[in-house]
């Protein structure tokens, strides 16, 4: 018998397939698959880095084709100093390919060579589009490395060349233009403001318009975003003025790409003090905005959150308009979402609705927001906790005494105490607040007692004697201060007297 | 990986773990593993040695013992498939894999931690570069990942070469290098072939070690006469490697060379020889062996009465009496036996046969004991593949494994028996598919199937035997056939496997040229007839080109393998 046993199990393995002895193996071992793809994976990404350096050695074949007689820096210099057209093309030529590849370009060693000054003339060479182009390149890619490195380029007078070139009749040049004042714009406020101080804003807003191709509109949206972008100093309110309705027509095109810069662009903007958040908020855009806070991509939502969480730092009438606007039904989801940060943004936004007065606590209460803030609280990640923190001492702070009772209500004293375990004492004290904050509320009801009993059954009366000992003074003041006036003498006496 | 310093990289670091040897069912994953054990002895390395026949033993032993140890050696398996993918180990476990199966799989070539490669430096590999057949996904991620994450914009930006047309080129370049990943990788794996005996790489070892004995370097030699007589290399690898064990010979057995009266009891002497490639000649009568031995059989084309005519013309022309070629060749006449291989030599030279003497290896020891290296590779194999059941499935090989030992001379007589009866089954049976025509040109190959009820059909079931019969059958067509193109074809051999399941086992072999590289395409073809007809194979065996099949599915798999190499 067992022979034939054997047998039958060994005619099981005779597979239909007759490919290789690997396909016969999964049957087998089906539940490591999975497991076994991750250290396969592993193991190739161990063998990569083993012969990375080799790797790094050889050119790629895109490279090698395009540098069939490269010219030596030496000979890029002599070159463009030169007057002949032709090699001038071909240095410019070669200096952009060697500051556009894509390890490592040299771009001190090309600073150094003194052609920045003749490139830029190049810029104002109408008669030959393909050397602007070419130097508009190279200088757009030395402007886009550290600030030495744009200086160096708006010191050889790339400003006004480039800003002239914007409207130049070849599209691919003032694309180009384009992305080179972008490079400068973006390296802080001021080259950003002696770009808007050259009158580089109409030129720019004048090449937007129904007809232009969608990468080079990606370009311009970019660029403008560097415009509204960096404090200290914010833009002058003029630009933003130009700025905002163009923006504001970005923030309704098909391209996601677009909408992410521009949505980054009104973020900026909305980034600083209340008169900046007004000249958003009067261009009516909000419920655009609140509207691709909802979206699926990640580029936009998170800007379009971003600068709704701006204005509601703002006055309450601003926060008024980003509620009207529909911004709180629209929270549930993103502090719910999975990734930490749209939860902590979303938390943040939240908080400072809570902030307001206790009408807007009360839209927020009943747009059911409370639940998705306990859950937070409970599970989220611990910068979004400590957010979700703040929106509970905020709401405490602010709320009516029925608005107190229903957030109790909703279950915020189980995690909130747990939260008292935290190692941040800033947390623990605003935690603290929020817990004096519903003793006041409770005493107002009669219902301290209550309140005590559940604060106890919870585990919160010990977590908050141990706080009794901690290094942080003012954690420890608060903690003995809640427990003197709520934990001693009468209710230990009554606590006594039942036994 | 392959392992640059084997001392180091390889001995040192087993020798003091508990090891698990995985040995192969052939004469050479023997040797190699008799040289091992006596290092192991001479270290007290603890090991436990597990015999497989095929990948379903491997996988099985690799399971059942995977809890217990770390390192496992494989001898003469593993090298040609991905071992991280079929046995999936733990990270800490490592795989050292001393196999002369070609092509060695590349993963294991480039994987850098696990599996460790046991080669013979200057092996002509022909692995693919890393570069050609690896490639990072970065490319593709770093668009996708631009994507989903919502940080803010850089601030500045860089303009790439050409960046719409190079991520399109990008594209079509990954295509290109896709189908060329392809195209080298089949060249890569298209042919099966032998590299390096196992045993001389571990005699290797052992030597860099100062640890080699001359019983090593037998095993070494035997190893390396295991490849020849199963004509696994080509006759120049042969050639080469027989200069390079020479050497070891002259130094291990120099002491004795000129003193005629060195024997003793206990004396080993190992000699070079220039001796008859005639099977088993000293143990058995000089006209068996020429009966027998493929070689002479095959030119003189045994199977036909004209043949039979030409030997006896042929001894006649040595001035051999049929009555002393015909008894025991110990007790044949001192004085015939002198200068019996010159003799030969000269007259096989007027019957076509140039090759009848080999470069070999010879042992005596004792007084009385004298053997070439071709017939202890003769009696090892027989008595692996021993059809004469006793006891459990491990039983021959460790048959096998002993009648290597000096020890063990009743174990290797009872082979040398074995081996006989073997090359007379397999004269035999050649003899019948020729005459009666069971060779069959399909086109691209040449076929022949053994029936059921054949006399010594039991025999060929096993891989072994078959090959060595295909072998043996491919040589006398050859001779036989009057068809120059016929003479150019491989053979696909099958014979009756298992009766009650209705299976056969085949084996191809590639053609037989006096240029012939010996690399063998049928391992691939077989997968993909097999894949294509959906054929109930079982591709088990640690040499590509033996497979399982379902009797019924054959004519199927036959017709898509002719479809296939047509």
């Amino acid at each position: 018998m067992p022979v034939v046993h054997e047998h039958s199990e060994r005619m099981k393995k005779f597979k239909n397939k007759g490919k290789d002895t690997a396909a016969l193996r999964r049957q087998r071992v089906e539940v490591n698959i999975e497991l076994r793809k991750a250290k396969k994976d592993e193991q190739i990404l161990k063998r990569r880095s083993i012969s990375i350096v080799s790797l790094e050695k050889s050119p790629s074949p895109a490279e090698e084709k395009n540098t069939i007689a490269p010219l030596s820096l030496e000979e890029i210099v002599e070159a463009v100093n030169g007057s002949n057209t032709s090699l001038q093309l071909q240095a410019t030529q070669a200096a952009r390919r060697i500051l556009s590849r894509q390890k490592d370009p040299p771009l001190n060693q090309i600073i150094e060579l003194g052609i920045i000054p003749r490139l830029v003339e190049f810029l104002s060479r109408t008669d030959n589009a393909t050397l602007q182009f070419e130097a508009a390149w190279a200088l757009t890619n030395i402007a886009s490395g550290t600030s030495e490195h744009t200086r160096a380029v708006v010191e050889g007078g790339a400003i006004p060349a480039f800003i002239s070139l914007l409207s130049s009749p070849h599209m691919h040049i003032s694309e180009q233009s384009v992305w080179a004042l972008g490079n400068i714009a973006g390296d802080g406020p001021l080259y950003r403001d002696a770009l808007i101080n050259c009158n580089v804003i109409p030129p720019l807003l004048a090449l937007v318009s129904p007809v232009t191709p969608v990468g080079f509109l990606r370009n311009i949206t970019w660029t403008l975003s560097n415009l509204c972008r960096n404090k200290n100093p914010y833009p002058p309110l003029q630009a933003v003025r130009q700025l905002l309705p163009v923006i504001t027509c970005l923030l309704e095109h098909k391209d996601k790409d677009i909408v992410s810069d521009s949505c980054w662009a009104v973020s900026y903007l909305t980034d600083g003090s209340n008169d900046r958040i007004q000249i958003v908020v009067d261009t009516g855009i909000l419920p655009r905005l609140v509207e691709l806070m909802g979206s699926p991509e990640m580029i936009i939502m998170t800007p379009a959150l971003r600068a709704i969480g701006n204005v509601v730092t703002g006055t309450d009438e601003q926060t008024q308009a980003a509620i009207d606007a529909g911004v709180l039904p629209v929270l549930p989801l993103l502090l719910r979402h999975t990734k930490p940060a749209i939860q902590k943004e979303a938390a943040w936004a939240l908080s400072n609705i809570a902030a307001g007065p206790c009408q807007q606590i009360q839209q927020l209460i009943t747009c059911g927001l409370l639940q998705p803030l306990v859950e937070l609280l409970d599970k989220g990640d611990f910068k979004a906790q400590k957010e979700a923190v703040w929106a509970v001492a905020n709401l405490t702070t602010g709320g009516t005494v029925e608005q107190v009772v229903e957030l109790v209500q909703s279950g915020v004293l189980k995690p909130l105490l747990n939260l008292l375990l935290a190692k941040d004492s800033k947390t623990i004290l605003v935690i603290l607040d929020s817990i004096s904050n519903l003793f006041l509320a409770a005493e107002k009801l009669g219902e301290t007692e209550r309140l005590c009993l559940l604060v106890e059954e919870l585990d919160g009366l010990e977590k908050i004697e141990a706080l009794q000992t901690h290094d942080n003074n003012m954690v420890y003041r608060a903690a003995l201060n809640i427990i003197e006036k709520y934990f001693s003498g009468e209710v230990r006496e009554l606590l006594l007297l039942l036994i | 990986m392959f392992v640059t310093d084997c001392r180091r990289e390889f001995y040192d670091v087993i020798v003091s773990q508990r090891v698990l040897l995985l040995v192969a069912s052939d004469v050479d994953a023997l040797c190699a593993c008799k040289i091992l054990q006596a290092l192991f002895q001479c270290d007290h390395v603890q090991y436990t040695l597990v015999p497989v026949s095929g990948w379903q033993e491997l996988e099985t032993a690799f399971l059942e013992h995977k809890d217990q140890f770390k390192y496992f050696v494989f001898i003469n398996c593993g090298a040609n498939v991905d071992l991280l993918e079929i046995l999936q180990p733990e990270e800490d476990t490592y795989f050292f894999v001393c196999d002369s199966h070609r092509p060695i799989n590349v993963v294991n070539v480039y994987n850098e931690t696990q599996v460790k490669l046991l080669v013979k430096q200057g092996d002509d590999l022909d692995v693919p570069a890393y570069d050609d057949i690896f490639r990072d996904e970065e490319d593709e991620e770093e668009l996708s990942e631009d994507e989903s994450d919502g940080s803010e914009p850089s601030d500045k930006r860089r303009r790439f070469e050409e960046e719409v047309i190079e991520r399109t080129a990008r594209r079509r370049q990954r295509r290109e290098w896709e189908a060329r990943r392809r195209e080298i990788l089949f060249d890569y794996e298209q042919y099966e072939y032998h590299g390096t005996s196992s045993a001389m790489v571990m005699f290797d070892l052992a030597w860099i070690m100062s640890k080699d004995l001359n019983d090593m370097l037998w095993w070494a030699i035997v190893g390396l006469t295991d490849q020849w007589v199963q004509d696994k290399i080509t006759q120049m690898k042969y050639v080469t490697d027989i200069g390079v064990l020479q050497r070891h010979v002259s130094r291990h057995n120099h002491r004795n060379e000129d003193e005629e009266n060195s024997l003793s009891i206990d004396c080993m002497r190992i000699a070079f020889e220039y001796d008859l490639r005639l099977a088993l000649y000293q143990h058995w009568s000089l006209y068996e062996s020429l009966c027998n031995t493929s070689y002479t059989s095959a030119n003189l084309k045994l199977w036909s009465v004209q043949g039979q005519k030409r030997l006896q013309e042929f001894l006649a022309d040595m001035g051999l009496p049929l009555k002393q070629v015909k008894q025991k060749f110990n007790s044949m006449d001192m004085s015939l036996k002198e200068n019996l291989r010159e003799m030969i030599e000269e007259s096989a030279n007027k019957f076509g046969m140039k090759d009848l003497r080999v470069q070999t290896f010879s042992i005596h020891f004792g007084f009385k004991n004298k053997f070439l290296a071709s017939d202890i590779v003769y009696a090892t194999a027989s008595l692996m593949e021993s059809i004469e059941k006793e006891g459990p499935e491990t039983t021959n090989f460790i048959k096998a494994l002993d009648s290597l030992s000096r020890g063990n001379l009743d174990k290797l007589h009872q082979g040398l028996d074995l081996a006989k009866k073997q090359l007379c089954a397999i004269q035999q049976t050649v003899a019948s598919c020729i005459c009666t025509n069971l060779v069959i040109s399909q086109g691209p190959f040449l076929y022949c199937s053994l029936m059921e009820g054949m006399p010594d059909v039991k025999l060929f079931s096993k891989p072994v035997s078959l090959c060595l019969l295909s072998k043996y059958l491919l040589k006398s067509f050859v001779c036989s056939t009057k068809n120059k193109r016929c003479k150019l074809l491989p053979l696909i051999m099958a014979a009756p496997m298992d009766v009650e399941q209705g299976t056969v086992i085949m084996v191809g072999i590639p053609p037989e040229t006096e240029s012939s590289d010996k690399k063998n395409f049928f391992g691939r073809a077989f997968e993909k007839a097999a894949d294509s007809t959906n054929s109930r194979t079982l591709h088990n065996h640690f040499d590509m080109s033996i497979i399982e099949l379902k009797t019924e599915d054959r004519s199927k798999f036959l017709d898509a393998l002719i479809s296939l190499l047509s």
